[in-house]
């Protein structure tokens, strides 16, 4: 089957290059080009957009490109049916791993081999793992993200804690000090479709329980759900739902406002994405941004985390100039990581080649811990394909519930998942 | 539901007093449901005037706690009037053109349907019928390869279109119920005069369908105006953007600015609103005058 | 006009033309589509395999896919919809129609909910429904919920919240102003001679109401019934907004459609669905159009 795809993508790949233009242009680009992203004006990163975008005009006066925006939700159904008409626009925004790889299983996606080399010194190869498909290239992250544990230091005082614990055992001993004071342990949004907060926990849970290759193997699909460590993680959480680390309001809550709650002051810790850093910031509370400590330090260890660079621009393979806009989609996205990341809505895949001393303080933590990263795990929703993951985040609704116990949840997963 | 036992008999009843105590509980009742009803349009503008902090983390809902605490009018300031303009003007190309094809074929073919005698009328009036009950999230993927192969994708006509379409089998529905209400002795004496069947439609029907158009249109408009999911899938330029999508451009992945999106909904909302009340003894006289039946 | 000509042929073909070209290419074709879909295990890209009725099978079999509880919810709001929601609206009517101070006031505040966009009641009803919300502090003030009493927590999505019943409230409230103006439309249609008749020979208004008034409402309220069981078979704006397109407690047929076409990428299953959703709509459509016409004879 896999030799069979290759040689379609071949096949595939021949007839896109053919069918772009061969006439050489030098520096000075020239054309027409349409964007599709979800920056919508609403959006956090609609004003890096708006940067980037002007600055590609000064640079490239004679490429034209007209941006439209979609809202995220509206934006996956509208690139899938227009995938299934060939009616996309040259560059798109899209997700990495399993969402783009549907698109380039079906040639749907230009092979970005060749300009990459263009730009290989500023854009790290691992940077490009999640986009890499039967080792072509075929995406140009923009930022990434990994999931951080945000600590309200001034809460962690009251219960007698001056930072946070970096082992678990004072992790635990820690949320019983601050539930004795009164003070919510953890903020998590439980309410319908917002089983994606919830995965922000369990992961990191897993991780920290099982080890990053397991969780890696798992989502990969070369490893059983059916694992020890899977099932413990799962106890684990569930302990934590028992012993009241999380409020029990939080399960009919939004993100928005559990994030909101944060910030008024309402849970000590509040693991999300690295995205808030700057909102988080911006909102004059003591924080610090650090990772979940080892559970079971035989199988993990600090530095693993979940995350990786996500948000992705591509190039569709039906585009008039596809090496125009391979070429453009480079740029554009180097400059959009770059104000993306100065406006701290992610951390950089692209190399920091720019004074980014204005970077909020809980980006530059993240920055370091990222650093210090051994493995990364990108998040499940992006890394399994679309539909085990929608299996995947019903079981993890189950446990949130509470009706599933660890081992049940990795049996049941180990089953429906094929 | 309506059980209908045989007509009424004066001779059964006799005179009761305690209708009005009911009809005063009655009237109650209405008012207390229009205060309900009503809530929607405070809530929203109230809303729309609030900072982020109040919105999210205090829940207070009546006046006076409900007002804001302080009145923020640069949650207006900061909406792009000039796209909303065009959205707004889109939204109502795009709506008056669908009601109108719809509007147009459903007389037509409800003529067709009841006025003419042949034997297949009755199926194809139900073919119709199936019309009401085909989910629109169903047709996403082939309305838009048909919109793709007529070249309409990105144009108003890739809305148009589908909206006249789906609005087409309600519109059938009350044209029908219309159609019924007009004496055939007209038809009649008309084919007499001499007329041809265009002649009879053109002449006798459409003008006493009148009384129909302002339903048609309202239920039309209902199904169109709102819709989101063709608006958002079928148009990649902002040009030609719907007012619910614009709408829906204020809210953004993660970091959301909830003033605004309240400013943008009002926005979007008042004017029809406003345009309803204005009209709505029109509407509701037509209703009446329209629902005339033998 | 009782015989047939080749003009009338001719005519019927140009009358019926607008409307059978429309039908035929927006919603004939799509569901002829979805049928030959439903019978393929098929990504929405790239090659689609046959499966026979396995989709069909599954829906009903596999826990992955719950369509029974997605049909009970569907049922559900479509029950209370025909026997909550209609008799309120026929109630409002009633009250209106019998000629009371303000009444275009009345009907045109009670159509409002139905000119505001989906998008907007679910925004309102979230925040109605927040732990900490209106209608928590109601319950509280009516002493419903004790001191010391948890939230209620109306979005959650397990067995500890209501979702199923937070989505349906929203859906019937909304369109009960539009059932009002239909029914309203069909209670003056009564001649106020015939109204006033009845009343010097002494009926109540009540009787009025209930031994006229009704029943010359049929065809309205026949419509009425149809419009909003199919209606909320088909309902998918606010379930998807409240409660999202993978919840299971409250599931809905065009829900768990789009979450599996576009979510799951099961384009093949998110047919199946569709086929039955149509099936049920139509079936449904000519039974009550059954029910009623016997009535008639």
């Amino acid at each position: 089957m896999k030799k069979f795809l290759a040689t379609v993508l071949v096949v595939v790949m021949v007839l896109s290059l053919a069918g772009c233009k061969d006439d050489k242009k030098k520096d000075g680009l020239s054309g027409k080009l349409t964007l599709w992203t979800i920056a919508v004006e609403g959006d956090s990163n609609y004003p890096a957009y708006q940067q980037a975008l002007k600055e590609m005009k000064e640079k490239y006066p004679n490429v034209e490109v007209k941006m439209e925006s979609t809202q995220n939700d509206d934006y996956k159904l509208k690139i899938k049916t227009a995938m299934q008409g060939n009616d996309v626009a040259d560059i798109f925004f899209t997700w990495s791993c399993a969402f783009l790889g549907d698109f380039v299983e079906n040639g749907k996606v230009y092979c970005l081999d060749d300009m990459y080399k263009k730009y290989a010194d500023k854009l790290p190869e691992a940077m490009c793992r999640n986009t890499t498909y039967n080792g072509k290239k075929y995406g140009v992250p923009l930022t990434m993200n990994v999931v951080t544990l945000f600590a309200n230091l001034d809460l962690l005082k009251k219960a007698g804690y001056d930072d946070v614990p970096t082992t678990y055992e004072d992790l635990i001993k820690c949320c019983d000090a601050l539930l004795a004071k009164g003070i919510i342990p953890f903020g998590c949004a439980g309410a319908a479709n917002q089983e994606w907060c919830i995965t922000e926990y369990i992961e990191p849970l897993i991780i920290k329980t099982a080890g990053a290759d397991v969780m890696d193997g798992i989502f990969q699909g070369t490893k059983s759900w059916n694992d020890d460590g899977v099932a413990k993680a799962i106890d684990t959480f569930n302990d934590f739902m028992k012993k009241g680390y999380f409020a029990a309001d939080d399960a009919a809550l939004d993100n928005d406002t559990v994030k909101a709650n944060f910030i008024a002051g309402e849970y000590a810790f509040y693991q999300n994405g690295s995205w808030n850093c700057g909102d988080l910031a911006a909102s004059g509370l003591n924080i610090k941004a650090c990772e979940f400590p080892v559970i079971d330090a035989s199988k993990s260890k600090l530095g693993q985390l979940t995350g990786g660079p996500n948000d992705t621009l591509a190039v569709f393979s039906g585009s008039k100039d596809c090496e125009l806009a391979a070429q453009y989609c480079f740029e554009l996205g180097q400059l959009i990581c770059k104000y993306g990341y100065l406006a701290g809505s992610g951390l950089p895949a692209w190399k920091v080649d720019y004074e980014a001393k204005d970077v909020n303080y809980l980006t530059a933590q993240v920055a370091k811990l990222v650093e210090g990263a051994n493995y990364l795990v990108l998040f499940g929703d992006n890394l399994q394909s679309t539909e085990a993951t929608e299996i995947y985040l019903k079981e993890i609704r189950k446990a949130y519930n509470g009706e599933v116990s660890g081992k049940q949840f990795a049996e049941d997963l180990a089953k429906a998942i094929r | 539901m309506a059980k209908n036992k045989g007509v009424y008999q004066p001779n059964e009843y006799t005179i009761r007093k305690g209708g009005k105590a009911f009809g005063i509980f009655g009237v109650v009742l209405l008012v207390l449901w229009s205060l309900i009803n009503l809530y929607p349009l405070f809530w929203m503008i109230t809303f729309s005037l609030k900072d982020n902090q109040q919105i999210q983390k205090t829940h207070r809902f009546l006046f006076p706690k409900g007002l804001p605490n302080e009145w923020h009018w640069e949650n207006y300031k900061a909406l792009d009037y000039s796209s909303l303009l065009t959205y707004f003007k889109n939204s109502v190309i795009v709506t008056v053109l669908a009601i109108l094809i719809s509007m147009v074929a459903a007389m037509m073919a409800s003529y067709a349907i009841m006025r003419i005698q042949w034997r297949a009328s009755k199926a194809v009036n139900r073919m119709f019928l199936l019309g009401i009950t085909i989910p629109v999230q169903a047709s996403l993927v082939p309305v838009y390869m048909i919109c793709r192969s007529f070249g309409w994708l990105d144009t108003r006509w890739s809305l148009i279109i589908p909206y006249a379409a789906f609005a087409l089998a309600m519109s059938i529905l009350i044209a029908n119920s219309f159609i019924v209400g007009i004496p055939k002795d007209l038809d009649e004496a008309a084919y007499i005069d001499g007329c041809s069947r265009y002649g009879v439609f053109f002449r006798i029907i459409v003008p006493l369908m009148l009384p129909s158009v302002s339903t048609i249109a309202i239920y039309s408009f209902l199904q169109c105006w709102n819709e989101l999911m063709f608006a958002s899938v079928f148009i990649s330029s902002s040009e030609y953007r719907t007012l619910p999508v614009g709408v829906q451009s204020y809210t953004g992945t993660f970091t959301v600015k909830w003033g605004p999106i309240g400013a943008v909904i009002t926005i979007a909302t008042i004017p029809m609103v406003i345009a309803y009340i204005l009209l709505s003894r029109k509407i509701q006289e037509s209703f009446i005058a329209g629902a005339i039946k033998g | 006009m009782k015989h047939r000509s080749t003009s009338d042929t001719i005519s019927i073909i140009v009358f019926l033309t607008p409307a059978v070209l429309l039908f035929a290419a927006i919603l004939i074709a799509p569901m002829v589509m979805s049928a030959y879909y439903s019978f393929f295990d098929w990504k929405g890209l790239g090659e689609a395999k046959f499966v026979g009725i396995s989709n069909y099978k599954e829906l009903f079999t596999s826990e992955l896919t719950p369509f029974p509880s997605a049909l009970k919810n569907v049922f559900i709001l479509a029950g209370l919809s025909v026997f909550l929601q209609l008799p309120i609206s026929l109630g409002l009517a009633l009250i209106l129609g019998r000629g009371i101070k303000g009444e275009r006031f009345f009907l045109s505040v009670n159509f409002i909910p139905v000119l505001i966009s989906t998008v907007v009641i679910a925004m309102l009803w979230k925040v109605i429904y927040q732990p900490k919300g209106l209608l928590n502090n109601l319950l509280r003030m009516l002493g419903i919920l004790k001191e010391g009493d948890n939230n209620i927590l109306f979005l959650a999505d397990g067995p500890k919240g209501h979702l199923l019943g937070s989505v349906i409230a929203p859906m019937l409230w909304q369109y009960v102003g539009y059932h009002m103006l239909l029914m309203y439309a069909g209670v003056k249609n009564v001649s106020p001679e015939l109204r006033e008749a009845a009343m010097i020979d002494g009926a109540t208004p009540w009787q009025v109401d209930r031994f006229i008034v009704i029943p010359s409402m049929k065809q309205v309220i026949k419509v009425c019934v149809i419009f909003s069981v199919t209606g909320s078979l088909k309902s998918y704006d606010l379930p998807a907004l409240l409660a999202g397109m993978r919840s299971v407690t409250a599931a809905f047929p065009s829900t768990m459609l789009m979450n599996q076409m576009f979510k799951a990428n099961r384009y093949g299953m998110g047919s199946a669905i569709a086929v039955l959703l149509i099936l049920m709509c139509f079936a449904f459509a000519l039974l009550i159009n059954f029910i009623f016409r016997e009535k008639d004879e």
